[in-house]
């Protein structure tokens, strides 16, 4: 294997230096290649009308797909950028299909990696992953130029090998330039990657888990090419029989330890046993390792996902639906069936069945104070969903954006979650499933059901999703952290790149949020209804600070000897559940009964009969009225779906102004009591809200608003008619080319 | 489980109320069994006044409250006989407006349930048995008075009416132009009470075309009437003809005038077998006619009972959202709000004036002409608006609710029973979540509207209309539901409200937005109610409650600090400069 990139293209230029300012504008990023160029393109903006369509410099680079342009965005008035991307720019990986159309010839084309094209292009039309849709026309540029772009973007956006991906001859260069580590950007220091022995260990002693280790021998990848170097086992398995057992797991994939609840419970997530007449042995030894790792040696529950969960091509084909309905059809044409056809895609059905199953095995772990392990085949596509969300439904830690992060970085990328395949950044569609995106839905689901219970917000959800499909991070990158490590070894003895002692080369990481968005931009990931711990709230009227409670799981119980809280049942009614922050005089709830074998029913019935802690247990509503479509990650690019100056987002900006102003009374307040009499001096910078009180606004909602914000459908197919009531006129132009089914692969 | 079927906004003790109203008698007071359809058969006492059943648990595991106004039945059934087997198997059936049923079961010796049953029909269908409706009995005092809430000649002035093109008119003061019409009417100004007359033969009910609103700047109308009586053979009339020309002309730029006939086309068409008709091109030259695909009454009722169906007892949960597709609810909501929507557009992009008519132009016509008009003017979206508008366009213009209700009749098939004010309150709703701003009101102000819209405690929506109010002295003799609201009105407002003046809103009218309303359709359902009060509401009122505190708290700061320095005065953050400076902030 050569893993070179290879330029085959006569227009190659290098930035920077050569180039326009404008191109420098849009190519902030280093190592990023001009692959090549056309002028004089129109980049359609409604399909009724050329009015709005925009004129300008399409460009392929290494990276991404740019059109730049002098003409103002039309309809748009805020801006809320992607440092990486200017507002036009697609990603190579986020590239799913390339449509070239000849009008006069009334050819069309679908382009694959190193094809050749036999007419010269009128339009080019791109289908992309994150479900928009750009169009672009060629009548006033070269043919021949035009045809050389569509190809280029053809053969970048289809790599055939992983080392061809922007990450690599981007950090590549960071190496070069700096002569090692560290070059690349200041990588989030608050979210563990659980790379190291010591972020494991921190993990065990934050949940007191006792009877847990951080287990190291896989490290060099020794034992399994699809385990992270250090994870976690029971403490009475030998790292001797942990070797031995292995080989009879798939993929050698022993259990993994993911988190232990107060009462000792402990979620565990494991491959199958391929090794049939080792099964009932290995396994008899497994099980009792987990049972004697719990205080009170609880049983152990096992949850076969592989026989209760839609599999990952069922979770695909959802998905395909999904956006075929959302994007691809007609707007008006799927009004009339339009909740039947939503229900025949599957996808909110299988949202539900991760949710509800999930919910189930938080009862067992918490009511029930069984040890749950989750047994796929694998170990590595359903379990990364239900160990995640069970955690988030537990966990009020993995609710804050850093918690979040390293639940990711623990459940998926450590966990060995194939993103290279999943996310089908090379093409091959046939791995290809959304089960991280499902993730992200179903935590939305969460946060719309329990708003205040989220440090996040649901643009951070969508944003994330969106972080998957940019070649520059390593964290979506890879199949595995192994492959990380030899992929980018090999990359860098190729390029002369010297490695040190790390294994393998740095790649950024998707947590250094900086690299994308402005500080500014970033708050607006924060979620002005949650409540953080240390906040202080409303009681009855006066102001309290939170106290933290047995069952609360905090950084700062790190370095707390596990055995000193682990065992500890704390009575669930001790601890008083909290509608939000208002206690609320309710009738006694029913003596809980003392056999534990009450159902889970039963469990859940209790449970939403009172109020629920938003620092505590939250369980999901799983009923057809209650798992809702996620409209702003399916619908921002749909202009007919936007809500001009509505949406949640109206009420969202009404919070913020009233959150930051709070924020600021509390710091003039600390500063007050910190003795400092000069008070009221906080700078704007140390808002953690996107919209801030300020003198000159006006109170009313800001006219930028829409259902989509911050993102904005136009440029996106077309724009919404004026009346605000959809028309299937302005679509009926599209209609002939919207469906890629029909198009002929003509040669 | 405390959350059973309780009447959520109305939760007072039935003791309560009683000392608070004089006019509560009980009639019954005995143990039943309620069969709850999701917590199983809960034995209760029950008590019957002359307005409500109330029941209450006397299983020490539930504190199930039940807390019915007598005027929320429909319908009352006796299930099982003396002999019937099985357990629970005696007792009532009994259907409500509300989209719930209770069951109870009695002993099944010695007729237990005949007392019960009797009182219930009695009380609940009072006009049967030439009984008062409880609301001529209700003595309740509240410091506001709900009637004095609408004044037209106040909302026409608020309008800017009258004006060089449109007068007020009395022709209407005894009810003699039209029976069905309020007292007070905005015509043009070049037409005279004489060819007012005249155009009114010619439209069904004699409700002829009279200006609903007008838009402050472009002076564009909308128009509100009945169908003109066309009938089999095409009939003409040159007055009604003129009349919409003279409408067309009180705004000089335009050249014609926007028809909206709500029904379906085929609909319009067969209303001709019955005199009915639609303004034809060849009659109405400088006009253009569109039809909304609106549907008639008959069909939003089987729209409602097939929701009823698949929400009430259990909500279908295997297919959801396909067996809410077929029950077409949602796709009837979308169609009224996209009519509405393009009234307003029409109206507020200075096109033309609309004039918006349906049949009678009681029904789907108030749907459109309120709505369009919640949607071009900001101050209906205000609580006393909103008041205004449901009082102006559709008490005074004579939707029937008492005959779309049903109130303490006792025909519960009747065919002119339908849920247009729910379908129309529903529209409000929607347009609310798209618009979590825009709106003074809260979803708890919608719910509480519909509660009373059956419960018979107040005047408010009884009888037809104005005429019939007016005979039976309604203001004097009852309560408004705008006296209980207004006098406490902080229950009922959306603490997001920004008002804005001068802003068209345009909700999305698609299937991708329209949702159904959950807290209200199925907030019978424990399981399935969603979280109340809904925590961003609440979330947002204790940061308005921390915002205050700490404003105190720094108040009180500085003042103490102001106490330890003697000079104010030469201190840099002395509290002369600091306090105003933490107020501009606010």
């Amino acid at each position: 294997m050569t893993p070179i990139i290879t330029v085959p293209w006569d227009e190659e230029h290098k930035l920077p230096g050569l180039q326009s300012q404008a191109i420098k504008r849009c190519f902030p990023v280093d190592r990023e290649i001009v692959v090549n160029e056309v002028s004089f393109v129109r980049k359609c903006i409604a399909t009724d009308t050329s009015q709005y369509d925009l004129w300008g410099k399409l460009i392929c680079s290494n990276f991404k797909i740019s059109f730049i342009t002098d003409d103002p965005m039309p309809l748009q008035r805020f801006h809320y950028r992607n440092l990486l991307l200017g507002e036009h720019d697609v990603p190579l990986t986020c590239i799913e299909q390339i449509v070239t159309v000849n009008d006069h010839k009334r050819k069309q084309k679908v382009l694959g990696p190193n094809q050749k094209l036999k007419f010269n292009p009128t339009e080019l039309i791109i289908y992309c992953k994150d479900f928009r849709i750009v169009r672009f026309r060629f009548d006033e540029s070269g043919p021949e130029s035009a045809k050389k772009v569509c190809l280029a973007i053809a053969h970048y956006s289809q790599p055939t090998d992983l080392q061809l991906l922007f990450a690599f001859e981007y950090v590549g260069k960071k190496y070069h330039n700096s002569g090692g580590s560290g070059a690349v950007g200041g990588s989030n220091q608050k979210t563990p990657f659980f790379e190291t022995y010591s972020d494991w260990d921190r993990e065990i002693k934050r949940t007191g888990a006792s009877g847990w280790r951080v287990c190291s021998i896989n490290e060099g990848y020794m034992i399994s090419t699809c385990l992270p170097e250090y994870f976690v086992v029971p403490s009475s398995l030998a790292d001797q029989d942990l070797k031995i057992f292995s080989h009879s797991f798939v993929g050698r994939r022993m259990p993994l330890w993911c988190w232990s609840h107060s009462n000792g419970s402990a979620l565990v997530r494991m491959a199958l046993i391929k090794d049939v007449l080792q099964q009932r042995k290995i396994d008899q030894r497994i099980c009792n390792a987990i049972t004697k790792s719990h205080p009170q040696r609880s049983d152990v529950y096992k949850s076969d996902l592989d026989k209760t969960l839609p599999n990952i091509q069922e979770i695909q084909a959802a998905f395909v639906k999904l956006k075929q309905l959302c994007v691809n059809e007609p707007f008006e044409e799927t009004e009339e069936k339009w909740l039947s056809s939503l229900e025949n895609t599957r996808w909110l059905e299988y949202v539900r069945a991760f949710l509800k199953h999930s919910a189930e095995l938080v009862y067992i772990l918490e009511s029930r104070h069984l040890s749950v392990v989750l047994q796929e085949e694998e170990g590595r596509d359903l379990s990364c969903i239900v160990a995640s969300l069970v955690q988030v439904m537990l966990d009020p830690h993995f609710r804050t954006i850093t918690g979040f992060q390293s639940l990711i970085q623990k459940e998926w990328v450590m966990a060995g979650y194939q993103f290279l395949d999943r996310c089908n950044h090379l093409k091959r569609s046939e791995k290809e499933s959304p089960l991280f995106l499902l993730f992200l839905d179903a935590t939305w689901q969460l946060l719309e059901q329990y708003p205040a219970a989220f440090e996040f917000s649901e643009t951070y959800l969508a944003v994330l999703y969106d972080s998957t499909r940019i070649s520059l991070f390593g964290t979506f990158l890879f199949n595995s952290p192994h492959q990380r490590v030899k992929q980018s070894t090999e990359f860098a003895i190729s390029k002369n790149i010297q490695l040190g002692d790390e294994k393998g080369l740095k790649f950024p990481s998707v947590w250094d949020w900086s690299l994308q968005f402005t500080a500014k931009d970033r708050t607006l990931f924060h979620n002005p209804l949650y409540i953080g711990k240390s906040t202080p709230c409303i009681q009855n009227g006066s102001v309290k600070s939170f106290k933290r409670t047995k069952k609360s799981y905090s950084s700062t119980l790190r370095g707390m000897p596990g055995s000193l809280r682990n065992g500890i049942i704390s009575d669930p009614d001790l601890v008083p559940r909290r509608n939000s922050l208002i206690l609320k005089a309710k009738p006694d709830p029913p003596p809980p009964p003392t056999s534990q074998d009450h159902g889970a029913e039963q469990y859940f019935r209790e449970w939403f009969s009172k109020p629920a802690d938003l620092h505590g247990v939250i369980l999901p509503h799983v009923s057809g009225t209650h798992v809702k479509l996620w409209k702003l990650c399916y619908f921002r690019w749909v202009p007919e779906a936007q809500i001009h100056l509505g949406g949640f987002i109206t009420a969202f900006h009404k919070l913020s102004l009233l959150a930051d102003e709070v924020d600021a009374l509390s710091r003039t307040l600390r500063q007050h009591r910190a003795g400092s009499l000069d008070a009221g001096h906080a700078g704007p910078d140390e808002s953690r809200m996107y919209f801030r009180v300020s003198a000159h606004a006006t109170p009313g909602t800001p006219d930028f608003l829409s259902s989509a914000f911050p993102f904005s459908p136009v440029g996106n197919l077309c724009r919404r008619s004026i009346s605000g009531t959809p028309l299937s006129k302005f679509l009926s132009g599209a209609k002939i080319w919207l469906s890629t089914e029909t198009l002929a692969n003509e040669d | 489980m405390a959350s059973a079927p309780t009447s959520k906004y109305n939760s007072h003790s039935l003791e309560n109320e009683s000392i608070k109203r004089g006019t509560f008698f009980i009639l019954i007071d005995k143990e039943v069994i309620y069969i709850c359809p999701f917590n199983g058969p809960i034995k209760g006492r029950v008590y019957i006044t002359n307005y409500r059943l109330y029941l209450r648990s006397l299983e020490t595991d539930s504190a199930l409250i039940l807390d019915v106004p007598l005027g929320v039945i429909s319908r009352i059934e006796k299930m099982g006989g003396a002999t019937s087997r099985g357990e629970n198997s005696y007792g009532l059936d009994i259907t409500c407006k509300d989209m719930r049923n209770l069951r109870f079961a009695l002993k099944q010796e010695g007729h237990s349930r005949r007392d019960m049953f009797e009182i219930l029909t009695r009380y609940a269908f009072p006009l049967a048995h030439s009984l008062p409706i409880f609301a001529f009995l209700n003595e309740e005092k509240f410091n506001v008075d709900g009637w004095t809430v609408y004044n037209p000649v106040e909302e026409y002035r608020r309008q800017g009416l009258p004006n060089h093109h449109w007068r007020i008119t009395f022709i209407n003061k005894c009810y003699e132009l039209c029976d069905t019409y309020p007292a007070l009417l905005v015509v043009p100004y070049r037409a005279s009470d004489d060819d007012l007359r005249r155009v009114a033969t010619f439209r069904s009910r004699n409700r002829i075309p009279v200006l609903s609103w007008i838009h402050p700047e472009n002076k564009t109308v909308i128009v509100r009437c009945s169908q003109p009586l066309v009938g089999m053979s095409g009939k003409r009339n040159k007055d009604d003809e003129k009349y919409l020309d003279v409408i067309r002309e009180t705004n000089r730029q335009i050249s014609k005038l926007t028809i909206y006939d709500a029904r379906p086309n085929v609909n319009a068409v067969a209303n001709k077998a019955t005199g009915g008709g639609y303004e034809s091109d060849d009659a109405y030259h400088n006009a253009e006619l569109f039809f909304l695909d609106i549907h008639n009454i008959h069909v939003m009722r089987e729209s409602l009972k097939k929701v009823k169906d698949i929400v009430y007892p259990n909500v279908e949960e295997s297919h959801w959202l396909s067996s809410l597709e077929s029950t077409h609810w949602l796709e009837h909501i979308k169609l009224v709000l996209t009519g509405a929507i393009q009234v307003a557009d029409r109206v507020s992009s200075g096109k033309s004036s609309v004039l918006v008519h349906c049949s009678d132009g009681w029904d789907r016509t108030a749907q459109l002409t309120s709505l369009a008009m919640l949607m071009l003017d900001s101050f209906y979206r205000s609580i006393e608006g909103f008041e205004i508008l449901v009082q102006k366009e559709w008490i005074s213009f004579g939707h029937k609710f008492a005959s779309r209700i049903g109130h303490g009749d006792k025909n519960h098939a009747d065919a002119d029973r339908s849920p247009i004010f729910l379908q129309f309150i529903d529209c409000v709703w929607q347009m609310s979540k798209q618009f979590p701003t825009a709106f003074e009101f809260n979803e708890r102000f919608l719910i509480t509207i519909l509660d009373h819209l059956y419960s018979c405690r107040f005047g408010t929506f009884l009888y037809n209309c104005e005429s019939a109010r007016e005979k039976q002295k309604v203001t004097e003799r009852t309560v408004s539901l705008w006296s209980l609201i207004n006098s406490n009105k902080d229950k009922f407002k959306n603490p997001f409200y920004t008002k804005e003046i001068n802003r068209v809103l345009y909700p999305v009218a698609s299937m991708r937005h329209l949702e159904l309303w959950v807290n209200y359709y199925i907030r019978w359902n424990p399981r399935i109610k969603q979280q109340q009060p809904n925590p961003v509401e609440q979330r947002y009122v204790e940061l308005l409650a921390l915002r205050d505190e700490y404003i105190q708290r720094l108040e009180e700061l500085q003042l103490a600090s102001s106490a330890k320095l003697p000079d104010p005065s030469t201190s840099p953050a002395g509290p002369s400069q600091m306090m105003p400076h933490v107020r501009t902030h606010f």
